[in-house]
């Protein structure tokens, strides 16, 4: 029996255990699973949808794995690990003893240092980040009476909140150190046709500028931004966007390796200590964390395939750098390489439609006969053929701008299901006879019918053929006529 | 002379194909000749097959004699008492040899009930067998578990065909019935006509086009993600809190549980499983629910198909179609509902009657001890004699004359050389049994493997019953004699049953075989015990319908709502404890032969208009063979322009299993990643060459619509092609 200790009941932490007792099926392990949060786990990704209001508290639940094997102790956190004796110790003294360890303990909202906010503990009434259910439920709150709203960030989250703050009316202003908006996602010029989709949503953009302080009125609640070029931005309410950062105090007081994460191995193994494993937010394993649950997921997955021996369940074709902004008006994908710090290697040929002024633009770059990243900001049903097309690697047209044209411009080559000139494809009719059967006296659809069998079937050609009749009656009284 | 008509006979039949059973009259004068009836499920319509039908009667090589395999290999005609005690001495000695387990039956879901339910009882009492079961396991077995689990019984469409028209929304999933039964399609007209059509399929099928100038919507999700899609739908419903409260609650258990495994699923990352837009999937979800009587629609219908079902997780597709079903209170309220297209002609009745590996007549588990004990009063034996269940279709071909697996096989109605996933496998282990016996009317690619070919009667020569995609009891005419020496397997059995020394007795009469399998099925699920041939008869010159379960003669002179018996099942209750619908969690994993560098597209399969499942009977009908003379595989422009491939090319396909060789058609209709081919053909050009026989655990159906591939262009002349071809 191997004692198995999860620290973390996120989105990770909680896939991580489902999986685990899925796939052990000698019913080797017994899991004691420890959550600092009380209630049970929820989709983080889907917090700024409860912001805008597109879906509420109850419709972000995630499954809760339950089974003999499993304790969960929710709303208790482990305050240290002794490695020597091999026991989590809980707030209230309590010692769980372990044989493999695994940390799923994620990351927080990084809050960057501003003039007027404390350098740590509560802040101020107005300012917020989103990263909890709880945010989620007090920036709702603080919503609801306010007019003007700040937006710390314009990355993948801060668009998200911001989009969802003007959906429930605040005028909203986003700030933005950098240059390019997402800039880990988008170039300059992908960046402008953004901002002119945030322009048509009536949110005001700052970008190349960084906050320097925040203002509060005598109730210490926000009632300004101020700008590094000394610009002042009222509001009532600030959305702190600027990143998040892994929580790795627990495996730094424990003596484990950390760096920006918890330093972890090809395998999610600590270099230090053969018996700890990190995942998901809080892990930096050797390629780097992307802070994508996609990524997370997957390490869940090797991870639980390398403890129990299964060979890992078929997951969806590798690609764990997928972004979708989910922002109501907005339409952003980017997939693979991309970003205004893209590596432009030769061989890689770039393709690219602008459009900027009405916010489209859709860049594509191949390697090798594949897609091996996409932008797509406008492109509508066009970015979820590449989200596949780019997954599986499907083999590209030798010209890849067909790629970018729309399925029903591809005129060339006769449908399969459908054979030139027929009417009636039940029973395999075809104008000519239907002409033939006319000209020799069917005029009306039963004669039709009788001689050719044609609308017997599925009754979808009885319009088409009431207009042949009409038109070919026609043409022979005409005839006629002369 | 084949189909020597009666004079001037006429009988009022139901066509040979498709589970619609189109209501047909055959004229037998000079030929025999095909009229369309009015029925509520057809409207008098037929398609191509249908109309053409009498020429499957007139095959050229229509079988006619027994057939015994001689000395020199070939098959040669022998009367009927040298075949039949060939193979009942064949029989005994293997079974005295190598115990009772020998020998084993494949049966099809285009047989008749009453042969049906006598090919079950042959197995079990004169064979001695566990090892039967039938093609019936490539088509419903999903739909069957998903609906026995959430409702306690598997009938495919539990309410009347016409009820369709009613509904502002349908959500057809993995069916293509404008090729494969389309006099259905007249059904879906109101509902186009309000824009309420909602296809899935990864190709514009027929189906799917007909969604298009505001008819509905069509998803074309990745082959093999069904099962994420609904997960997403259900995802949104609750997200957008849609569904059904009241419903759930007073009528489901469970749902509770399967609303937080979806949790998981929200759109944007259904997206990028399925391909399927957000908003897309926004619009069918919100088209469907708007359409439920909880938000004041006319009613709304949840349809699956093949498309989603021939998986290895069909089961817990047809579940999660189902918990979207429940959850928008769906099932059991008039007017709106779940139900499961049935493919083959009898696929309802023949999943009924016994012919399954784990079945006894009226739908009763073979595991049951009550239902034994019932069943073995009615054929009057001992309880003991009826062996325990046996294995499903899939293993029960791949244990075929391996070590310690059956070594002699009855085969009837079905071809499974070319239907069965895994074809070459499939005929590796015909010709590795020491007897193999084929039932049939023409020399199918299966029974020219044969050790001896019997030669049976086709629709237009017999009588009985059929019970078609709405459990709706219909009667099968004779309008014609049989040509030669062709005779009803009842007649087979009951010769075979006496030279076997079978207890029992063994009816020729289909009207008397009927008259024992409702006695069989009395107090069953599938309760048939009310009726007769005579009042099956007496009923449809009335005009109204017979649906199972009933248990009572119905008075022909009554005018019932909906139909005699059951026409909607579910209205009081569900037939479970508690008489609530079970929800039930399930998980989704990608295909189990997934796309890779050396097999970088998906390859699905499905059927054309013109032919009918094997093709053993439309390939043999000049008009439908010049209408769709020869296989093919489908693609995107893009992929043609990739690989170099134009219209007509000749190709290669391969999968894991082997090669195929087709021409390629180039269609807009594909996604870039998928190619399509038709299954109707044998040789070289086989679809089920290709996929995969792995198999779902729950129901045992293999993974017919979801394999890896690669695609070639052939460019040197291959001479051994160019015959088959």
């Amino acid at each position: 029996m191997t004692r198995l200790v999860v620290i973390g009941n996120g989105m990770v932490g909680s896939r991580f255990t489902a999986d685990l007792l899925a796939a052990d099926h000698a019913g080797r392990y017994t899991i004691d699973h420890f959550s600092a949060e009380a209630g049970h786990p929820y989709n983080r990704v889907l917090l700024s949808d409860v912001v805008s209001g597109t879906r509420d508290l109850t419709a972000i639940g995630m499954p809760q794995a339950s089974d003999p094997r499993l304790t969960v102790h929710p709303g208790v956190a482990v305050k240290a690990i002794d490695r020597e004796d091999r026991v989590v110790v809980t707030g209230d003294g309590r010692r769980t003893r372990y044989d493999q360890l695994v940390l799923a303990t994620g990351a927080h909202a990084r809050v960057p240092a501003l003039d007027g906010l404390p350098s740590s503990g509560d802040l101020p009434r107005g300012v917020r980040t989103l990263r909890t259910i709880d945010d989620a439920r007090g920036l709702t709150a603080a919503c609801v009476n306010a007019q003007r709203a700040v937006v710390l960030g314009a990355g993948v989250l801060g668009l998200e909140v911001a989009c969802g703050l003007a959906r429930r009316g605040v005028r909203v202003t986003i700030v933005h150190p950098k240059a390019t908006m997402m800039e880990r996602q988008l170039d300059a010029t992908a960046g402008s046709a953004l901002e002119a989709t945030l322009r048509e949503l009536a949110i005001e953009v700052r970008p190349g500028i960084a906050a320097s302080g925040v203002l509060l009125d005598g109730d210490d609640a926000v009632r300004a931004v101020t700008l590094a070029d000394g610009t002042q931005l009222p509001c009532d309410v600030l959305v702190i966007a600027a990143g998040a950062v892994p929580d790795i105090a627990l495996a730094r007081r424990s003596g484990l390796a950390t760096d920006h994460g918890v330093v972890v191995s090809e395998m999610l193994q600590s270099p230090d200590d053969s018996r700890v494993f990190a995942i998901g937010d809080c892990a930096q394993p050797p390629e780097g964390g992307s802070g994508l649950v996609a990524q997370g997921w997957s390490q869940a997955r090797r991870l639980v395939s390398r403890l129990t021996g299964a060979s890992p369940a078929p997951d969806a074709p590798a690609a764990d750098d997928i972004v979708r902004l989910k922002a109501p008006g907005l339409d952003v994908v980017t997939m693979g390489v991309c970003g205004v710090a893209r590596p432009d290697l030769p061989g890689h040929r770039r393709l690219s439609v602008s459009d900027p002024g009405i916010g489209r633009h859709i860049e594509l770059v191949l390697h090798d006969g594949a897609l091996v990243g996409a932008t797509c900001i406008g492109a509508g049903r066009l970015a979820s053929q590449l989200l596949t097309t780019y997954s599986l690697r499907t083999p590209l047209p030798g010209d890849p701008l067909a790629l970018l044209l729309d399925r029903s411009a591809f005129a060339g080559g006769a449908s399969a299901t459908t054979t030139a000139g027929v009417v009636c494809k039940c029973n395999s009719v075809t104008h000519d006879h239907l002409e033939r059967a006319i000209d020799e006296g069917a005029r009306d659809l039963d004669a039709l019918a009788d001689r050719t069998r044609a609308g017997t079937g599925c009754g979808s050609c009885r319009d088409d053929l009431c207009a042949l009749l009409a038109s070919r009656t026609q043409a022979v009284a005409a005839v006629k006529a002369i | 002379m084949p189909g020597t008509p009666r004079p001037a006979a006429s009988a009022a039949t139901h066509c040979p194909y498709c589970a619609l059973q189109c209501a047909m009259r055959l004229t037998a004068a000079t030929g025999l000749t095909v009229q369309a009836r009015d029925f509520p499920t057809n409207g008098g319509g037929l398609c191509q097959k249908g109309w053409r039908s009498a020429g499957v009667v007139t095959a050229p090589d229509r079988l006619t004699r027994p057939l015994l395999r001689g000395n020199g290999g070939e098959l040669v005609p022998v009367s009927w008492e040298v075949a039949l005690d060939h193979i009942a001495a064949t029989i005994r000695e293997m079974q005295r040899e190598h115990g009772k387990d020998t020998v084993a039956v494949f049966g099809g879901g285009g047989l008749t009930n009453e042969k049906a339910y006598q090919l079950g009882k042959f197995a079990r009492l004169a064979l001695g067998t566990r090892f039967v079961d039938y093609n019936g396991r490539f088509c419903m077995s999903s739909a069957a578990a998903g609906a026995n689990r959430a409702f306690g019984l598997d009938r495919g469409l539990p309410f009347p065909l016409a009820d369709l028209g009613g509904a502002d929304a349908i959500l057809l999933l993995g069916s293509n019935p404008a090729e494969t039964m389309p006099p259905f399609v007249r059904h879906l007209a109101p509902v186009r006509g309000r824009g309420g059509l909602i296809v899935v399929d990864p190709r514009r099928s027929a189906t799917a086009a007909l969604t298009e100038d505001g008819s509905g919507l069509h998803l074309a999700p990745r082959p093999g993600t069904d099962l994420a899609l609904l997960l997403g739908m259900l995802h949104l419903l609750l997200a957008e809190r849609l569904i059904d409260r009241a419903y759930v609650e007073a009528r489901t258990e469970g749902f509770e549980e399967v609303a937080a495994s979806v949790g998981p699923w929200w759109p944007e990352r259904v997206e990028q499983v399925c391909g399927v837009p957000v908003m897309d999937l926004q619009s069918a979800v919100r088209r469907l629910a708007a359409a439920a009587p909880v938000h004041g629609g006319r009613g709304a219908y949840i349809l699956t198909g093949r498309g989603v079902e021939q998986s290895s997780q069909g089961a817990a597709t047809v579940t999660a179609a189902i918990n979207c079903a429940l959850a928008l209170g769906l099932p059991g309220r008039i007017g709106s509902g779940y139900g499961a297209l049935t493919g083959q002609g009898n696929g309802q009745g023949g999943r009924e009657h016994g012919q399954k590996a784990d079945q006894l007549p009226g739908y009763r588990s073979i595991e049951d001890p009550a239902a034994r004990a019932y069943v073995a009063g009615v054929w009057g034996v001992d309880p003991e004699v009826i062996p325990g269940k046996g294995v499903p279709a899939v293993e029960l071909l791949r244990r075929l004359g391996t070590s310690g697996g059956p070594r002699a096989l009855l085969v009837h109605g079905s071809n499974v050389v070319v239907s069965a996933p895994n074809a070459e496998r499939v005929t590796a282990r015909l010709r590795a049994l020491d007897l193999l016996v084929v039932a049939d009317v023409v020399p199918s690619e299966t029974a020219r493997l044969a050790d001896v070919v019997l030669p049976v009667t086709q629709w237009a020569e017999e009588d009985g019953t059929m019970t078609n995609l709405e459990g709706r009891i219909l009667r099968r005419r004779k309008a014609i004699e049989p040509p030669g020496e062709a005779r009803s397997e009842l007649w087979i059995w009951a010769e075979l049953a006496a030279r076997l020394g079978a207890p029992s007795t063994w009816p020729t009469q289909p009207a008397a075989v009927y008259t024992e399998l409702a006695e069989a099925s009395r107090g069953g699920a599938a309760d048939y015990s009310g009726l007769t041939h005579d009042l099956i008869d007496a009923t449809e010159a009335t005009g109204h319908g017979c649906y199972w379960p009933i248990p009572h003669a119905p008075d022909p002179t009554a005018v019932p709502e909906g139909g005699h018996g059951t026409p909607r099942p579910f209205l009081d209750g569900f037939p479970r404890p508690g008489g609530r619908a079970l929800c039930v969690p399930v998980s989704y994993a990608e295909p189990a032969d997934n796309v890779r560098a050396e097999a970088p597209l998906y390859l699905t399969t499905g059927r054309l208009l013109h032919h009918y499942q094997s093709g053993a009977q439309t390939r043999r009908v000049a008009e439908l063979v010049a209408a769709a003379p020869e296989p093919f595989v489908a693609l995107h422009p893009v992929l043609a322009d990739a690989y170099d491939i134009a219209e007509g090319d000749l190709v290669a396909v391969t999968t894991g299993r082997g090669t195929a060789y087709v021409r390629a058609k180039v269609t807009a209709d594909q996604r870039p990643d998928t190619l399509f081919m038709p299954f109707h053909w044998a040789g070289l050009g086989s679809a089920n060459r290709l996929t995969s026989d792995r198999t779902d655990p729950v129901c045992g159906m293999p993974d017919f619509k979801v394999c890896a591939a690669s695609i070639t262009r052939v460019s040197a002349p291959v001479p051994e092609l160019e015959v088959s071809l």
